[in-house]
């Protein structure tokens, strides 16, 4: 297990490299100065060049790249041009919030998922799968921020139970978890079903019945156990998604983090801060998908040995 | 390992310690929305500023203040005089005041804090000023290279907050994120960026300005400043009793408010015009007979009744109608009259096509027009469109963010442009309008050589403020008469509250909401 | 159920209930957005200020905007808009990722492993965040929001012809063609694409759901279509600031948008059915 982490790791050195770089240079094709931002209007030329002198903007793009990756590696992830403090101050106050919610809302989207897929494979073809496996789908299909919208419309101003914004409390992550959590649900709920399905008609499952094992007891500690495979893998290859739907709720209910650090650098074409975002948001995908394929080797016999 | 493994543990319990799960809000403590054009400092160290908001004026005293009717009063200055040239303004300062570390303010702090504004950004405010000597412990004299009769108003701007000179040195890049030094009834507790300013009262503070009906420390002991981009995220934030009160409000929400009962608005004088850049460098507008027809295709009262709900006033030239140099000869304002912007067109060669767009050799008069993405902005830009299009003339909008319309602005390709400006005083003129910036802010890209010649003689050759009124009516009546610009709307500035929570003053002695009226706020318990 | 084997698989999803359903909504849409100007009495751009914000009645069915335009109108003339943005992406994506996905799975080696590297690494980026760089880039408008959309979904594509292609590359009547003479031009045309075709185009046409949500997503940040054509995104966008005052403005778009996505999953799955691409072979 331990070699096939190592190994795992290793792999990803060369992938967060050329992550690096496309990162670096896509930015740097966006139209835009940033010393605009940060240099009043009618500003000197001397001034000007003072500035872009001091965030290194004037040395070739090679350069400044390489610079770029050497503080990088050294932990230092440069200065935000617009705010002129720590990139990674910055990161660090946003981030937290981003991973709570992204991991609430995957916690969500696991648990209901499994819950509905696992209703509907048991009532399969019945009214009641139907209609669960109707929800889902409706919940898939409707953009997040319009749900969001809608969300803040009913629980926050006509019920008053929530807060409209912001990340105060635990009441502030009810909402946003929902609404990125309901897409995820429908995503698992459907994996969740099928797997369930699939797994209830494998031979052994079938010789489980025959040797007169109770229905309930099948289900839950052979059948769910075997169904939870795919499920997990589709959560991993998702993070990303899920991120990304962090990103626009995150607009939405006007809360810190990520996604809404993210937006705002890129709009003030604040390259530190946008680089550096996007990286984070590529470690957590990268990790995200390694940590799923190691819960799934440590669920499948099979992988587990093909691993050791 | 297992030491890194702890290290990271408590990082992570710091982490989550950090999201702000807190309890409930405890006695004269309020949490306001900071208005959405003050949202994105950086800092709030005033001297390198290139936007305060609200919380600046209230860590900040300036050395005087500026009351709703534009006149001046003491602050950190108890009195001061001109010379009768007006080539020095001697000022004395209120006696005990302290900097919130304990300092003394004097005439010495003056000169220091005066010296760190020279190399500044802000620096063309103290262009005037040739030197400032302390004449005595509270006395000090700024030496003037010639006459300028708005020495006062850039001392009262927020700009002009005083900080500790010191502090400033001491802290560097810190100062005005980790610690806020000033002498101001609210002193700094915390700063996020891009979401939240923590205030807490000044104990100390007991030399608040005439102005202020408290001369003692604030009522209000903690006080959270939330930024919130979106004006109706913050409007349901308001609604829904997430916050207390609004620094502002956009005037189309009025009609919501009013029918709320429980939420209040102050309202002062406003200091914004919306107007429509017109581009005199770029084709077809390089005609002046083009450049009045799209003006005068603008209606004011329409946008004012059906945009912004009736509140506020419509605008026929550059300034703001609080300022004297905004009364120009009624054939100067620029006023609604489709029939006169046809006749314009005609003479000037554009044919009527039978699409309901003009043309000229086989050229539609097809322009660009520019805004922002602000939600405000789409909707006016949307209504000019049509408007526009009702003499003749077809617009098609492109929208930018608001930092990328400026680059745009740079490269001079825009032909109109939706925008407007906030500011209480007529050296805007020069500011939007002035050939040495041209592109941006000078989105007109005019230059004009008697322009100029106004330009100069209102911005340098005023000795007085008599003469600096009548030098920028005449610079302003000029500009306007070349039509670089169609004026629009002039919105009031609300402030809206929670009347449960929140008792604000009678009166507001103030241009804006700033820390003159923020002592004397209470929160109702 | 038994249907006649001679039917297309259109047809034969068509002809299940929930099949003909979807696609019947999916035909209806289409033909209301092309004949939007026929339907309506009401223009989708000219204003009428005093009649703005008007809550839906008898006149106006799902009510006006903040300019006083009828939102029915609006939303039949936005669907011309989503629609062709999300089919035009997403048949360029299609285009170009089945061509690098073919290439790339024939001829293996270098332009292999530089295609999956650089394929993969936007595969791992949120298709939101993909697309909100790319506006960045090339500016917003229809244009950009396209191409955004296009490099965003890019990566399925790609992967999938390059399965497909390196799973049938082996067959023999392919070694048989090559051994034939037959050039690589002409394998990869009359081969290997077709039979990697469909198995892309049931994705396609899922993804073109996935396409219209993301074209909305792009309109709500005001990256979309501008003024004053409509399209779904950026009439929720400018209904998102006036939630409070008239929900309407937000709440119909976004439910044309989930309803067109409901169809084209619903369809996509009947047409899936239909094909039983399951019993082709897999991909590898």
């Amino acid at each position: 297990m331990i070699t096939y982490l190592t190994r795992r790791l290793l792999l990803l050195i060369p992938v967060f490299v050329a992550v690096s770089v496309v990162i670096f240079l896509i930015l740097h094709l966006i139209p835009g100065d940033p010393l605009d931002n940060l240099l009043r209007v009618g500003s000197s030329p001397e001034k000007r060049a003072e500035m872009s002198a001091r965030y290194g903007l004037d040395r070739p793009l090679v350069v400044q790249y390489g610079i770029w990756l050497g503080n990088l590696l050294q932990g230092d992830l440069g200065t935000s041009i617009a705010s002129r403090r720590p990139v990674a101050s910055l990161i660090g106050q946003a981030l937290p919030h981003s991973l709570l919610l992204g991991a609430l809302a995957l916690a969500f989207s696991t648990l209901a998922g499994v819950a509905l897929g696992v209703a509907a494979a048991i009532w399969r073809d019945r009214w009641a799968d139907r209609l669960i496996m109707g929800g889902v789908l409706l919940g898939s299909t409707l953009p997040s921020f319009w749900m969001g919208l809608l969300f803040i419309l009913a629980f926050s101003v006509q019920l008053g139970w929530f807060p409209v914004s912001g990340a105060r409390g635990w009441e502030s992550l009810v909402l946003p978890v929902l609404t990125i959590g309901l897409g995820g649900t429908a995503l698992v709920a459907r994996v969740a079903r099928v797997a369930m399905i699939d797994a209830a008609e494998r031979d052994f499952v079938l010789l489980l019945h025959a040797k007169g094992m109770p229905p309930g007891r099948i289900r839950l500690n052979h059948v769910l156990r075997h169904a939870m495979i795919p499920v997990v893998t589709i959560l991993s290859l998702r993070i990303g998604w899920i991120l990304g739907g962090a990103v626009t709720v995150e607009y939405v209910f006007a809360r810190p983090g990520l996604g809404t650090t993210l937006i705002k650098a890129l709009s003030q074409h604040d390259y530190p801060v946008v680089q550096a975002c996007l990286l984070m948001l590529a470690m957590a995908v990268m990790l995200g998908t390694l940590l799923g394929d190691v819960v799934q080797a440590l669920m499948d016999p099979r992988v587990r040995r093909e691993a050791a | 390992m297992l030491l890194n493994l702890r290290r990271w543990m408590l990082a992570a319990g710091l982490g989550v310690a950090s999201l702000g799960l807190t309890g409930p809000a405890a006695a004269q403590e309020t949490t306001f929305v900071f208005a959405t054009s003050e949202v994105g400092v950086s800092s709030y160290n005033p001297i390198p500023a290139t936007l305060t908001n609200a919380a600046f004026s209230m860590i900040y005293d300036t050395l005087v203040v500026q009351d709703s009717d534009l006149s001046y009063h003491p602050s950190l200055a108890e009195s001061w005089e001109e010379a009768p040239d007006g080539m020095a303004w001697t000022f004395h300062l209120k006696p005990g005041v302290t900097f919130h570390n304990g300092r003394p303010f004097n005439a010495a702090t003056v000169v220091k804090w005066i010296d760190l504004f020279r190399g500044s950004e802000n620096s063309y405010m103290i262009d005037a000023v040739a030197s400032v000597e302390a004449v005595d412990d509270l006395t000090v004299r700024f030496v003037m290279k010639n006459p300028d009769p708005n020495l006062l108003f850039n001392l009262s701007s927020s700009f002009m907050g005083i900080p500790d000179p010191e502090a400033v040195a001491e802290l560097g890049e810190d100062f005005g994120i980790t610690e806020a030094i000033g002498t101001g009834p609210f002193k700094l507790e915390s700063f996020t960026q891009g979401q939240e300013t923590v205030l807490v009262r000044n104990d100390d503070y007991t030399w608040g300005s005439p102005l202020s009906a408290n001369k003692g420390p604030a009522h209000i002991a903690r006080i959270t400043f939330r930024e919130i981009a979106e004006d109706s995220t913050a409007y349901l934030e308001l609604k829904s009793g997430g916050v207390d009160a609004l620094m502002s409000i956009p005037t189309d929400y009025l009609g919501e408010i009013k029918a709320e009962p429980e939420l209040a608005v102050a309202e002062m004088p406003g200091q914004e015009v919306f107007y429509m850049a017109i581009n005199v460098a770029k084709d077809p507008f390089t005609d002046l007979k083009v450049r009045q027809a799209a003006a005068l295709a603008i209606n004011q009262k329409e946008i004012l009744d059906n945009v912004f709900g009736g509140y506020g006033k419509e605008a026929h030239n550059f300034l703001i109608s609080a300022l004297p140099e905004s009364k120009l000869p009624a054939d100067a304002d620029i006023s609604y009259d489709p029939a006169k912007a046809a006749a314009l067109l005609d003479e000037a060669g554009w044919v009527l096509g039978a699409d309901g767009v003009r043309a000229k050799d086989g050229q539609r008069l097809s322009v660009a027009l520019w805004t922002q993405s602000d939600s405000i902005f789409r909707r006016l830009t949307e209504v000019v469109q049509a408007e526009l299009k009702a003499v003749g003339i077809e617009a098609k909008i492109t929208t930018f963010d608001s930092s990328t319309i400026k680059d745009e602005f740079k490269s001079g390709n825009q032909q109109l442009a939706v925008r407007s400006y906030f500011w209480p005083n007529a050296d805007i003129v020069d500011w939007f309008f002035s050939a040495e910036r041209l592109g941006y802010p000078n989105t007109s890209m005019f230059n004009d050589p008697k322009a100029e010649e106004l330009r100069v003689k209102a911005m340098t050759g005023s000795a007085t403020q008599e003469e600096r009124i009548a030098n920028f009516t005449a610079y302003h009546e000029y500009v306007t008469r070349q039509f670089p610009y169609a004026p629009i709307y002039q919105p009031v500035q609300n402030m809206a509250y929670n009347i449960d929570r929140i008792e604000m003053p009678a009166e507001i002695h103030a241009t804006q909401i700033t820390g003159v009226v923020m002592v004397d706020v209470k929160v109702k318990e | 159920m038994s249907l006649p084997r001679s039917l297309s698989p259109l047809g034969r999803a068509m002809a299940t209930p929930l099949g003909g359903l979807a696609g019947g909504w999916l035909i209806l849409v289409i033909l209301a957005a092309v004949l939007a100007p026929v339907l309506t009495p009401y223009d989708y751009d000219i204003q009428n200020l005093p009649q703005s914000f008007r809550a839906p009645d008898a006149e106006h069915w799902l009510g006006t905007d903040e300019f006083g335009r009828d939102l029915l109108t609006r939303i039949l003339f936005g669907a011309r808009t989503s629609l062709s943005v999300a089919v035009t992406s997403i048949l360029i994506s299609v285009a170009a990722g089945m061509i690098l996905g073919a290439l790339a799975g024939y001829l293996g080696g270098r332009f292999d492993r530089i295609v999956t590297t650089l394929v993969d690494l936007t595969w791992s980026f949120p298709e939101i965040l993909v697309a909100l760089i790319l506006v960045a880039i090339i500016g917003p408008g229809a244009t950009g929001t396209m191409v955004a959309i296009a490099v965003a979904y890019l990566a399925q594509f790609t992967r999938l012809t390059r399965a497909q292609v390196m799973a049938i590359r082996a067959e023999t009547y392919v070694e048989a063609a090559r051994s034939l003479g037959a050039s690589d031009a002409h394998i990869l045309i009359r081969h290997l694409i077709p039979n990697a075709l469909a198995p892309v185009l049931v994705t396609a046409m899922l993804s073109t759901g996935d396409a219209i949500i993301l074209e909305a997503t792009l309109g709500f940040f005001g990256l979309g279509a501008q003024p004053p054509v409509p399209s779904w995104g950026s009439m929720m966008s400018s209904g998102s600031a006036l939630l409070f005052k008239a929900p309407w403005i937000i709440i119909f778009p976004g439910l044309a948008v989930a309803a067109a996505v409901i169809a084209i999953n619903v369809f996509g799955g009947a047409l899936i059915a239909a094909l039983d691409v399951r019993s082709r072979p897999r991909e590898g």
